[in-house]
């Protein structure tokens, strides 16, 4: 029996990193929502982080309607469900467990939903022979089937609107001043090398801060509050709310407020190189046409250095700059690790253009994998 | 009920009331929640193969099998045939043997695993010691401790040979530790 027209889904996702969770299970719905009609309800266990970045949601409300998707506050495991209550496709993020009531109304459909496991997103090649491959349950009579997204036609690709890079290419020079100065950017800054920073907390940024202030270039660096704290407070010698700001050297730090979704996009879009981290803002810096820098999410027994090294051999096998400032950025050991960060940077900032022209070839090479809302309603489609 | 981190190829497990015997294992890093487990299996009752990947937490009913101490006789092609304390021979087909066949060798000891009466599978000891019989010397000045190679381990069939990834400091005719749970090497045994 085919999926019913339109087909209803439910995303459950469990906030841990910040704003990575929720920030791609967001986009996912409002994707599904809006460029394949899909009824979406997105289940999420911490409103709060939800609201930084969709300022419109009612963090008091058990469930709400936000841009023509269903949000219902998960608050627990606890609940009971009737097959009614389960949607035709239902997709568990990053492996959480969904609440047993609603796995026990799962199996009592007829037909059974589609039930996908939408796991992270690495380079690492084993992902291909696991992408789309069942899981049966162990005792109910129910397949879950693990989904990947990826970078190879063999995996379900990005995550991608498909107005995204027109809404790009319309964000032109005057937008992109007019964007930056309603967050405060001033001109002088807006001339300097323009970088974003965004990345977790152990992240050597004072490091970087003594490069970039030692360093030739004028640097504006504009980081969203909170982020860095520990380092930006010691730039600033104070609180670093948003809106503060200090020069020292060639280096302008800047503290910009926590943006909605679009805005950081035309953040990324109006940089000269993006500092990204965890996997949301790494895919949306790969759509931006800039050079990038990823601040991999950690993982026990340094898994992400593994992750790291897979993206970076798919990436830019020929450009040594960005791998050896990659690992350093990311405490991973690598075979020129007795240069130092500033030298690392030294030689990035040298590889500027071809990283620029390689950002634009990556973004070419990612749009021919298709995009993974569509790729992962086809799947489910082809389950029924 | 155990979970899949804790289950080993020759296990047997119950998936929807039906018991499957893993025949291999891939563990794969993944995102936050650990590992991901590719199981290559059998469905006990009526032989289909099927591929599955697990949550390193989803839990499994174990079946408890009768094993026995036997070790590895001969290859009876298409069958293997290994032997216990009193001389009883049992022969074990081929696809039942999973990653088992990578480290066979000649009076090798494991257990038997039978299930209604009949021998289906062995299990591997969780760590064996082999020794490589080719790898290429190392690369000079390539000393990162991520960087592995490939070396070819012993095996008493010489169509199943099997590598292993190894550090770069290991040679040929060295021995080495692999933890048959993994695949993967452990250590290299030096006086």
């Amino acid at each position: 029996m085919p999926l019913p027209s339109p087909p209803r889904l439910a995303i459950f996702c469990k906030v841990v990193d910040n704003f990575g969770d929720i920030g791609i299970c967001w986009r996912l719905s409002r994707q599904l929502a809006r460029e394949h009609g899909v009824v979406v309800t997105l289940w999420v266990d911490d409103l709060h982080s939800f609201q930084r970045i969709c300022p419109q949601l009612d963090t008091a409300a058990p469930s709400q309607q936000v841009e023509g998707v269903f949000v219902r506050h998960w608050a627990g495991q606890e609940g009971v469900f009737t097959p009614a209550d389960v949607a035709d496709i239902v997709i568990e993020f990053f492996a959480v467990d969904i609440p047993p009531g609603y796995i026990d109304a799962m199996a009592g459909c007829d037909p059974k939903p589609v039930w996908l496991n939408l796991e992270g997103l690495t380079a690492e090649e084993w992902v291909e022979g696991c992408h789309r491959l069942p899981s049966m349950h162990p005792r109910l009579p129910l397949t879950k089937h693990f989904y990947f997204p990826g970078f190879t036609e063999n995996t379900g690709g990005l995550l991608r609107e498909g107005d995204l890079p027109e809404r790009r290419r319309a964000f032109d020079r005057d937008a992109s001043a007019a964007f930056l100065s309603g967050l405060g950017v001033t001109p002088a800054e807006q001339a300097a090398l323009k970088v974003s920073l965004f990345c977790y907390q152990h992240a050597p940024v004072s490091a970087l801060f003594d490069a970039w202030r030692d360093g030739a270039a004028q640097v504006a660096c504009l980081v969203p509050e909170g982020v860095a704290a520990k380092a930006v407070e010691a730039f600033l010698g104070g609180p670093g709310a948003a809106g503060s700001a200090a020069t020292r050297g060639a280096l302008t730090v800047r503290v910009l407020p926590f943006v909605p979704q679009p805005d950081y996009d035309r953040l990324l879009w109006s940089c000269d190189i993006n500092f990204v981290r965890g996997e949301d803002s790494f895919v949306r810096a790969q759509w931006a046409h800039k050079p990038f820098v990823w601040h991999i999410y950690p993982q026990d027994e340094n898994l992400h250095h593994k992750k790291l090294r897979a993206f970076l051999g798919r990436y830019c096998p020929d450009i040594g700059s960005l791998a050896d400032f990659s690992l350093r950025w990311n405490g991973a050991p690598d075979n020129n690790e007795n240069a130092s960060l500033a030298e690392c940077w030294m030689a990035l900032q040298g590889d500027m253009a071809l990283l620029a022209r390689r950002a634009v070839h990556w973004e070419k090479r990612m749009l021919e994998n298709g995009d993974l809302a569509a790729s992962l309603l086809d799947f489910a489609r082809s389950l029924r | 009920m155990k979970p899949a981190k804790e289950i080993r190829v020759g296990n047997i497990i119950m998936v929807d009331a039906k018991p499957f015997i893993v025949l291999r294992s891939d563990v794969n890093g993944s995102s936050r929640t650990g590992f991901t487990y590719k199981w290559k299996m059998k469905n006990l009752l009526t032989n289909a193969p099927l591929e599955n990947v697990f949550r390193g937490d989803d839990k499994f009913d174990v079946v408890v099998l009768d094993k026995k101490p036997v070790t590895y006789s001969y290859f009876a092609d298409p069958l293997y045939v290994f032997m216990d304390e009193e001389y009883n021979q049992y022969e074990i087909e081929e696809e039942n043997l999973g990653d088992a066949l990578n480290y066979l060798k000649d009076g090798m000891e494991c257990e038997a695993v039978f299930y209604d009466g009949k021998a289906i599978s062995v299990e591997l000891p969780t760590t064996i010691t082999r020794q490589i019989v080719y790898s290429e010397p190392a690369v000079k000045g390539n000393t990162s401790g991520n960087v592995l190679k490939e070396a070819r381990i012993e095996n008493a069939i010489e169509s199943k040979q099997h590598t292993v990834q190894v550090p770069l400091f290991v040679s040929q005719d060295d021995m080495i530790e692999i933890d048959t749970r993994t695949n993967e090497y452990k250590r290299v045994i030096r006086n």
